[in-house]
């Protein structure tokens, strides 16, 4: 216990402006709406149905944990495993894909050549605009999972290919000259020049991820899920549970970059890096 | 080999065979038995879903009941007649801002007498299937839905048009609200902060015929009285009940010089946006202050207002019944009890399908829950 106190007690001794700062900036965003709640509720105003107070949306939050809502009936826990499950699914293929594609477009000029059309043709289309063909051709599980993978797919390669390429020619040659072969090459000069940018392309991609759930859960999702209860809330007007629903996404998204944090350092500890 | 390449290439075939395992128990999982399951879905894309075995049934609205008996892919298990006979569905609902609004209630009574004309003319019409008003009415049909002619055919023979605001509407407009209010999905305390005493207040508050009544005397204009300010109309896409305004905006209704809407004087244009996806969609943009007047089916019209406040009333019928609970040809099932295990594809929770499906389940002692 001792030393994990002391750390943390170093922590904030080092980082207490930002602490504080952070702290303010969170406490000026709750007043502002709850202001701006106030402001519609005194009017009379049909807005503020529409935005609730910082504190109903708490409790209906905590109230969610207790029991269902009663226009979907599924425990809200449920909604969420499903939604971490399918971004699980589409970060993991993503990734699988992304990176040694990234790497090969990099590296090699044929790849490059084949790779780079469809990827330049496909890149721009929203994730949202696959929904109606996703879910007929992939099912109701694997369906939302595509639509999260193309979230994350693009980012992610394209970090990989921007750090694969920016090792310096002058490390390869001289790793060359030293007598590495093209394995090695790879080994030990251009993927660990690339893992930087990884780790920035799996934060990044984690992010968009949680932005196209509402997307990917928009029809025919199995067992719910997050982007499916905003959604629905909205379509009854129960818009306390909507933004509860919303504020959970934040708050699992904050969590699952905070994950990749702790890997990233991880990482770059055992690499040397820091 | 290097032991370091080895190691990583170990790791990478564990997590292969770790994930792999945990998508497969996740495909295979199995919903606990009792209880019919449903998934939401699209009405457009639900016969393809049927078709490729992802749902075994779908209940939805017209046409896309007959597209898949056109198709020869689907049979229909159930008429929503069957579940509540002559129940309400697409309404009009006007927004209160626009009735108070200038010339308001003037352009509301003209707009709904421009709808019980065309509705008259589309009744009309069905009558005698040699006309050429009906070649026309089929026309108009399939162009508002984007269907083929034999699917809008079929279709049109298992909905009937109506405008007029009866008892009959008014006590199923009741037991949807008292629906609501068993399955928690509203409560009393709900109503009375809106400032109804009870469930029929409410219904009987929310429903304002009177303009309809006054509709009954409007005569032809020679005038546009808007011509700068257009009507606002919201709409669902391709949904065969809303037929009225499409057929009071086309002017080959009345021999190709006038609309009805121009006939009764008002200028009528899509809202931003419309035509919409659900009714949910049309109160957000009635609340948005983008809609004067709608179409949309009764029951997201009647939770919108309790939960959320929007401010309209329901002024006329659009049709009564018309939706279907389809399955796929040869799949032997006869009744709701067969459909025990397996999933149905619904327009959403809001929509009046979901909640007749509940209603048909629940008289067999029968729950329908969301599919896992």
């Amino acid at each position: 216990m001792e030393p994990v106190v002391k750390r943390l007690r170093g922590v904030v001794v080092a980082h207490w402006k930002e602490i504080v700062l952070g702290a303010v900036s969170l406490v000026v965003f709750i007043s502002a709406w709850w202001a701006l709640h106030v402001y519609y509720a005194n009017q009379g105003s049909v807005y503020a149905e529409y935005l609730p107070s910082p504190k109903d949306v708490w409790s209906t939050l905590v109230g969610l944990f207790e029991r269902p809502d009663p226009y979907i009936r599924v425990p809200f826990s449920e909604h969420i495993s499903a939604s971490l499950e399918r971004i699980a699914f589409g970060f993991v293929l993503a990734l699988a894909l992304a990176v040694p594609a990234g790497l090969l477009m990099a590296r090699f000029k044929a790849s490059h050549a084949v790779g780079r059309p469809i990827v330049e043709l496909f890149r721009p289309i929203p994730p949202l605009a696959w929904v109606p063909i996703a879910i007929i051709a992939f099912g109701s599980f694997l369906g939302p999972v595509a639509i999260v993978f193309l979230g994350i797919f693009f980012p992610v390669l394209f970090t990989v290919m921007l750090g694969a390429r920016s090792v310096e020619p002058t490390l390869i040659d001289a790793a060359r000259t030293l007598g590495a072969s093209r394995f090695a090459v790879f080994e030990k000069v251009i993927f660990p020049y690339t893992v930087p940018y990884l780790m920035t392309g799996i934060k990044v991609g984690l992010g968009i991820g949680w932005m196209c759930i509402v997307a990917a859960e928009m029809v025919s999702a199995k067992g719910g899920g997050l982007g499916y209860f905003i959604l629905t809330m909205s379509e009854f007007g129960a818009y306390e549970e909507m933004y509860a629903g919303m504020v959970m996404i934040g708050v699992l998204s904050v969590l699952t970059t905070g994950v990749a944090g702790i890997f990233e350092n991880f990482v770059y500890r055992r690499m040397g890096m820091k | 080999m290097d032991r370091k390449v080895l190691i990583a290439i170990v790791l990478v075939v564990a997590a292969i065979v770790v994930i792999g395992a945990y998508a497969a128990t996740v495909l295979m999982r199995e919903s606990k038995g009792g209880s019919v399951y449903y998934l939401k879905m699209a009405p457009a894309t639900m016969a393809a879903a049927l078709e490729s075995g992802s749902v075994d049934a779908y209940i939805a609205w017209e046409p896309f009941v007959s597209e898949a008996v056109v198709g020869h892919t689907g049979e229909v298990l159930m008429w929503s007649d069957e579940v509540m006979p002559n129940h309400p569905c697409c309404v009009v609902a006007v927004s209160t801002n626009f009735v108070e609004g200038p010339n308001g209630v003037e352009l509301t009574e003209r707009f709904l007498k421009a709808h019980v004309e065309a509705t008259q003319w589309m009744l009309d019409s069905l009558e005698d299937s040699q006309g050429s008003n009906y070649t026309l009415l089929v026309t108009l049909a399939s162009e508002f839905t984007a269907r083929n002619t034999t699917v809008v055919e079929e279709a049109l023979k298992h909905l009937e048009f109506r405008y007029q605001v009866d008892s009959v509407f008014t006590s199923a407009l009741e037991e949807f609200v008292d629906l609501y209010v068993e399955t928690n999905q509203t409560t009393p305390q709900e109503i009375e902060d809106r400032g109804y005493t009870s469930v029929s207040d409410l219904v009987e508050k929310y429903v304002n015929e009177s303009y309809l009544e006054a509709a009954a005397d409007v005569q032809p204009s020679q005038t546009v009285i808007n011509p700068d300010d257009p009507i606002r109309l919201g709409y669902l896409l391709g949904d065969l009940h809303q037929l009225a305004q499409y057929v009071a905006a086309d002017d080959r209704v009345l021999g190709g010089s006038q609309s009805l809407f121009e006939k009764f004087g008002v200028n009528v244009e899509p809202a931003i946006g419309a035509p919409y996806a659900n009714g949910g969609v049309v109160m957000d943009n009635f609340a948005a202050g983008n809609v004067d007047i709608g179409y949309l089916g009764a029951p997201p019209a009647l939770i919108r207002h309790i939960k959320a406040g929007v401010d309209v009333s329901i002024v006329a019928q659009a049709n009564i019944e018309g939706s279907g609970l389809v399955v796929k040809v040869g799949s032997e099932m006869s009744g709701l009890d067969d459909l025990v295990n397996k999933t149905v594809a619904t327009p959403g929770e809001t929509s009046i399908q979901h909640l007749l499906l509940r209603i048909a389940l629940d008289r067999e002692g029968l729950d329908l829950v969301l599919k896992t």
